[in-house]
């Protein structure tokens, strides 16, 4: 138990397990392995493959060099000049992060001249960086402020007799998301590098030079990027930080939760930040299978979501049609009271961000009251495998994989807005991995080149028989992928085209036997948990059930409306958000939203994953499976589980992946699912065009319950607008 | 979820007071012997609404509750604990109200069963 | 019980006359620089207690993980209802710096909390909320939390990244995509 600084004291700064990844990973799948190359970091051995870089070879002992403008997953720029250090023999000192080892080469880290260069370039960054670090949201975790601490001088040059004061410049309106205090800037481009390779938006960029460069967006524009935020934790300074957290919080007076976002189905992993029991603000936390360290604007921004529209005691309608709000024991007693009545015919519908153990609980209850109907607001095709073969809905190929793919097929979604971070990793593999992306849909901006193949369900069909000249592409290519949109699916044919899919992705060879050609991108949390569970897609069983009482959990997408119901069905809706389902419900029963309980998620992966308490839900409202089973004991049918490691047992029990948290599990029975697909009768309607609901980035912000209820996302929204408006 | 595999492992430690078993067996018969002939004066110089049987009972319920430990080190732990509490007691730095919490007399009972605990707002 | 655990301290006090005459005879000066060739406290004691004494210098073995949630005096409650979760702290995404991670660490479960009615500060009920245990390995924090009792979930990270060389020269590249336009 000895403190980690300590024992890295102690050890002579050995190898601490973060370090290890170069010998066990490197280029397993290589061909042929280059001649390793021996230098020396502070006189310490290290081999490392031709081409490494100086600061990457140092990294791989332990050895950290300062930087400012290096970033490990964006290009190297080379210009802030932290990462100089001395290398035997060289009259100058050497860019770290940009000169590649020599053999034999002997690094000094830490030698006289290395510490002289550094203190010179701190004392040149300092001289025109304001020292307002009191009042500057970076301050606590800002790369300068440390630096400084670490390298810099310890007492100033900086007199200015003539008070000619330090340089200013004029800060930049870039949207409502990313506020700009550009006196701050220390030119590192760490932000103009992310938005053209990362984000694809190549507004960024310097005008100027010398002492006038100025990092900007050449003219006043909204940065219009679904992955903007990103450039506030990439900036190393306080130049770009954060406009919804601006002045709330410091990084000392803050606790973190580890959690996972919930509002794609992607699964980012994030670190929610929290003071005095209220949501600050979210940030990326580094996966490198799902998200490496970046994340979409919806999941980082959408949090002041969380504290309005907010249901937070149970509420029944009174006689005058009036939501009132009465306390839980009335509640309980008035819903289970229903339910009893409704006997087997009470029915569930489950909204995009119910988590794995409020599914379970919910379809325990209702088996046990002798009724089938659960189903899920987003629907699926059944026929075929339908839902009973895991590969026919998950997202097989993993999200890292697709960077390795060196074609990509997407058909009826837009990866853009519908997983921002898939997205990014197509692009990263169309610029570092020449991969050829085509698309059969609508045509939406991804930020990158592709080939589109129209909107036309025919153009499938033939793509399916090899008649269309995309096939012998597809045919071709090592490693392909077709990624199939969940809202194709939702069509009425939609089965006709999940069996097309599995007969194309059948037919296309891939070189890799692991690899997996058919993919489908979700756009909700729950749907790949609760297909899992055992919910059946869509609504229709609802809708001819002649129920009840019908209980919402979450569900706010408007997929049922009091019109499809029989006229004394009892409508239940258990949620955080006063939303759609609120609106028609008889009784309200409120529940807690991803950052207040703990809770499993799958992603679109087949990944399970779980959130983690951030805060306590508000008022009255509570975890949501503890008020099904509450529910559950006063009906009469009590659920056999008491504590969540008793309801993760049943989960276990269900369905063994989802408690296996992290891993994602490997579906198969491809062939068994494409010989299924093919007995289904109902045909590829070919004249309604392939289309998808999100095209442009105004309809990205607010999707789900959370996001409409977040002032946030309406700015985001207006601000869209009104660039759109403009003339740049 | 929590494996908690009980590893069969031994391990050599420094001891505390006693050396075996049975040297650890006689520290705590000494101190109950030590508790239960002090048990007559505690009532009377406390002045508790108990009587010496009761306390006998709370006494002997005491030391059964941690009658399963393997280590003796833990035993050795509690022996010193209970001859602190004692050695308190004797020497009147407690209290007729420090007494009286062994009985937890006033101590609301917490709910126990998931739907009180639900609806109590614990959980 | 008592008399044996304050023995060795009555024993000597009984004889103070004896032990300031042995110090008198001897000059200061010959204390300070020489041991004693028999130890006092020893020398007074009867054979067995020598021997017990002896024996409380070696070591004793103990089977199987030793549970230390009695003597720790946490109430029972905090113990059995807590779950802790072991995790590998990943690097905090808005700095680069890594000298902070690369360790694992433990946390527990979060609590309510709320405003003070007094000053509209923060209020928590749970003093375990600020505990978080630092260890080198995962099994070093397994290990202290099966000593303490307390129900414990491993949470594995990804945080291995595939090694790339980083290169300059792509910058440049005029046949790949990964040329820079925007500087």
């Amino acid at each position: 138990m000895l403190r980690i600084t300590f024992t890295k004291v102690l050890n002579g700064a050995k190898l601490s397990p973060k370090h290890i990844y170069v010998a066990t990973r490197a280029q397993s799948g290589e061909v042929k392995k280059p001649e390793k190359v021996e230098v020396f970091i502070d006189d310490k051995p290290v081999y490392v493959e031709p081409g490494t870089t100086v600061l990457q070879a140092a990294a791989m002992i332990g050895v950290e060099i300062p930087r400012f403008c290096y970033h490990e997953r964006l290009a190297v720029a080379g210009n802030c000049r932290m990462c100089l250090v001395e290398v035997e023999k060289s009259p100058k000192p050497v860019a770290a992060c940009a000169m590649p080892v020599m053999k034999g080469w002997r690094i000094k880290t830490d030698s006289e001249m290395t510490r002289k260069a550094r203190e010179g370039i701190m004392e040149f960054l300092l001289v025109n960086h304001p020292l307002d670090c009191p009042i500057c949201d970076q301050g606590g975790e800002c790369d300068l402020q440390d630096q400084s601490m670490a390298f810099g001088s310890d007492r100033s040059r900086f007199t200015d007799i003539e008070f000619s004061g330090k340089r200013a410049v004029e800060d930049k309106d870039i949207g409502p998301l990313i506020k700009t205090i550009m006196t701050r800037c220390i030119h590192c481009t760490r932000c103009i590098r992310f938005a053209s390779e990362v984000a694809g938006v190549d507004d960024l960029g310097t005008t100027g030079r010398g002492n006038d460069m100025q990092v900007g967006t050449y003219v006043e524009k909204l940065f219009m990027s679904e992955l903007s935020g990103n450039i506030i934790d990439l900036c190393p300074v306080g130049a770009l930080t954060s406009k919804p957290y601006s002045f709330t919080a410091r990084p000392w007076e803050i606790r973190k939760v580890d959690s996972i976002d919930v509002l794609d189905a992607v699964g980012s992993n994030i670190i929610v930040s929290t003071r005095t029991g209220e949501v600050m603000r979210i940030v990326p936390r580094v996966n490198e299978e799902i998200n490496e360290e970046w994340l979409a604007d919806k999941s980082r921004f959408a949090y002041d979501g969380l504290k309005r529209q907010r249901l937070v005691t149970p509420m029944i309608r009174d006689c005058n049609g009036e939501l009132k709000p009465v306390d839980w024991e009335a509640a309980l007693l008035t819903v289970a009271k229903v339910i009893k009545n409704a006997g087997s015919q009470v029915g569930a519908i489950a909204g995009g961000l119910a988590d794995a153990e409020v599914l379970v609980a919910v379809k325990d209850l209702l088996n046990k009251l002798g009724s089938e109907a659960l189903c899920t607001e987003h629907t699926f095709p059944l026929d075929g495998s339908g839902t009973d073969l895991r590969s026919s809905y998950l997202l097989n190929n993993k999200i890292a994989g697709v960077e390795e793919a060196d074609l990509v097929l997407l058909i009826g979604t837009n990866p853009r807005l519908e997983a921002p971070l898939l997205n990014s990793r197509l692009r990263k593999g169309w610029i570092h991995n020449e991969l050829q992306v085509a698309l059969i849909g609508p045509k939406v901006d991804l930020r990158y080149d592709y080939e589109h193949l129209g909107d036309d369900a025919k153009v499938l069909k033939e793509i399916v028989s090899g008649r269309h000249q995309f096939s012998s592409k597809l045919k071709s290519a090592k490693k392909p992928l077709i990624i199939v949109g969940s809202e194709l699916l939702e069509r009425a044919d939609g089965a006709a085209v999940l069996s097309a899919v599995q007969t194309l992705a059948a037919n296309t060879p891939s070189q890799d036997k692991d690899w997996k050609v058919l993919n489908i991108l979700h756009k909700v949390a729950s749907q790949v948990a609760a297909f899992d569970i055992g919910y059946t897609p869509g609504v229709d069983k609802i809708r001819e059930g002649n129920l009840k009482a019908l209980l919402l959990i979450g569900a706010d997408e408007g997929a049922i409306d009091k019109s499809d119901l029989p006229q004394d069905c009892f409508v239940i809706y258990q949620g955080h958000h006063g939303d759609q389902g609120a609106s028609i419900a008889d009784a309200i029963l409120p529940g807690a939203a991803y950052t207040e309980k703990q809770a499993t998620y799958v992603n679109t992966e087949g990944r399970a994953q779980e959130t983690l308490v951030a805060v306590t839900a508000p008022g009255r409202a509570r975890e949501d499976w503890k008020i099904i089973r509450a529910l559950s004991e006063i009906i009469g049918a009590k659920l056999p589980y008491d504590n969540l490691n008793e309801i993760r047992c049943r989960l276990e029990e269900v369905a063994p992946h989802l408690t296996r948290y992290g891993s994602a599990e490997e579906a198969n029975y491809f062939k068994q699912a494409e010989q299924l697909a093919k007995k289904i009768k109902i045909q590829l309607d070919e004249c309604t065009p392939i289309d998808v609901k999100i095209k442009e980035l105004q309809d990205y912000f607010m999707t789900d319950a959370i996001t409409r209820a977040s002032p946030t996302m309406a700015k985001c929204v207006q601000a869209v607008l009104k660039q759109k408006q403009s003339k740049y | 979820m929590a494996s908690q595999a009980v590893k069969r492992t031994i391990k050599e430690v420094k001891p505390i007071l006693s050396v075996d078993r049975e040297e650890a067996r006689k520290r705590v018969l000494n101190l109950y012997k030590a508790w239960y002939r002090q048990l007559p004066y505690i009532v009377k110089a406390y002045d508790i609404p108990k009587n010496v049987e009761q306390c006998r009972e709370r006494l002997r319920e005491e030391f059964t509750k941690h009658d399963h430990f393997p280590d003796i080190r833990v035993i050795d732990m509690l022996v010193i604990k209970g001859q602190m509490e004692l050695k308190e007691i004797v020497n009147v730095w407690k209290q007729k109200g420090h007494v009286m919490t062994y009985f937890k007399d006033s101590l609301e009972p917490k709910p126990k069963d998931f739907l009180s605990k639900f609806l109590s707002g614990k959980e | 019980m008592a008399s044996t655990l304050l023995r060795t301290t009555k024993v000597l006090s009984k004889y103070p006359a004896f032990t300031k005459l042995g110090a008198s005879c001897i000059s200061t000066s010959a204390v300070r620089n020489t041991d004693p060739q028999i130890k006092n406290d020893i020398a007074l004691l009867k054979p067995e207690e020598v021997e017990h004494k002896k024996k409380l210098q070696n070591y004793i073995t103990v089977e199987g993980t030793t549970d230390i949630s009695t003597v720790t005096g946490i109430p029972e409650d905090f113990i059995k209802e807590r779950r802790v979760r072991i995790y590998e702290p990943a690097k905090n995404c808005m700095q680069s710096g890594t000298s902070n991670i690369g360790h694992w660490e433990l946390d527990f479960d979060t609590r309510e909390r709320w405003e003070n009615p007094l000053m509209g500060w923060c209020s928590s009920g749970d003093p375990l909320s600020n505990m978080k245990v630092q260890f080198a390995t995962k099994d070093e924090a397994i290990d202290y939390c099966e000593k303490n009792g307390w129900q414990y979930y491993v949470q594995e990270s990804k945080l291995d990244k595939k090694f790339k060389p980083k290169s300059y020269g792509v910058n440049f590249s005029w046949n790949k995509r990964t040329r820079v336009t925007t500087k």
